[in-house]
């Protein structure tokens, strides 16, 4: 397929179009993608609230009943619940557990272990888990 | 998987292995100038599954409980292929598939390299989906 980018001066005038004879996973995963670009969710750091976007996100844990942010460097907290980001968030994360979804996009490398889990090395140099009941989805999002 | 998968296909797979086992031997003893066929009482067919099926719970019970660090998975796995191995010597010894010492130590012996095998087969089959998702995941990867 030809792919034609062209750079805009605003957000309003942003828009994608694919025109395929077929409308295949592929399109759809693209077309998901591009919806989500720019998303942002509010989170709180101190006293502010601050619009996180969703492509700086590393990952999301939840730890007694509260919700936290990671980006590269920083923490927030977000009152949304996992299960709600996991609707808000686009095609690049991943539940990864019970309790943490991963921006599959900020993961340098992934090292099978004998249990069948995943341990991923993020692009910050911080280490997750990827359950082994969530490994399939992993692999299903990668087309693996 | 599931717990009833899983008790499944040990079952069958540790039913096949013994199988292929008892086969080899016979095969070894007809090449040594043995007999050229086995009799088997009726109840030695159900004694097999049983034998599967009980290595199939220690699996059940000692491999697969939660999520754990490297070290206890060896540990677990050592335990798991000590009680796999008493079970298989048990029912070997209860339904007499096993009438010398050099009998047993060739049941010890097969019963080692199908351990050895499904284990390499496994990790085998890790490293691989490590290798292709790791593949994936360069492709997609954000730049920072």
């Amino acid at each position: 397929m030809r792919v034609e980018i062209r750079q805009v001066e605003s957000l309003d005038d942003e828009n994608a179009v694919i025109s395929a004879v077929q409308i295949t996973e592929s399109i759809r995963n693209a077309s998901e993608i591009l919806k989500k670009n720019g998303a942002c969710i509010p989170a709180i750091m101190g006293n502010d609230t601050y619009m996180v976007r969703t492509d700086q996100i590393y990952y999301i844990e939840s730890v007694d009943k509260r919700t936290y942010v990671y980006t590269k460097e920083k923490c927030y907290e977000t009152k949304y619940r996992l299960y709600e980001l996991e609707g808000i968030l686009g095609f690049s994360f991943l539940r990864c557990s019970k309790a943490m979804i991963v921006n599959i996009r900020k993961i340098r490398s992934v090292r099978a272990e004998l249990n069948a889990r995943m341990s991923v090395e993020m692009l910050n140099s911080e280490r997750l888990i990827i359950s082994r009941g969530y490994v399939k989805e992993l692999k299903r999002k990668l087309g693996v | 998987m599931n717990k009833t998968k899983l008790i499944f296909s040990q079952t069958l797979m540790i039913s096949t292995g013994i199988l292929f086992g008892i086969g080899v031997q016979a095969m070894l003893s007809f090449l040594l100038g043995g007999d050229d066929v086995i009799i088997w009482e009726w109840y030695i067919p159900f004694s097999i599954i049983l034998a599967g099926f009980l290595c199939s719970l220690a699996t059940l019970f000692m491999l697969y409980i939660g999520e754990e660090s490297r070290e206890k998975v060896c540990i677990k796995t050592a335990f798991h292929f000590l009680a796999t191995l008493a079970i298989v010597s048990f029912c070997g010894y209860i339904f007499g598939w096993y009438s010398s010492l050099s009998a047993y130590i060739c049941v010890v012996i097969m019963y080692v390299l199908i351990y050895a095998f499904v284990w390499i087969s496994t990790i085998w089959m890790l490293k691989s989906d490590e290798k292709k998702i790791n593949e994936a995941i360069d492709e997609i990867r954000d730049e920072e």
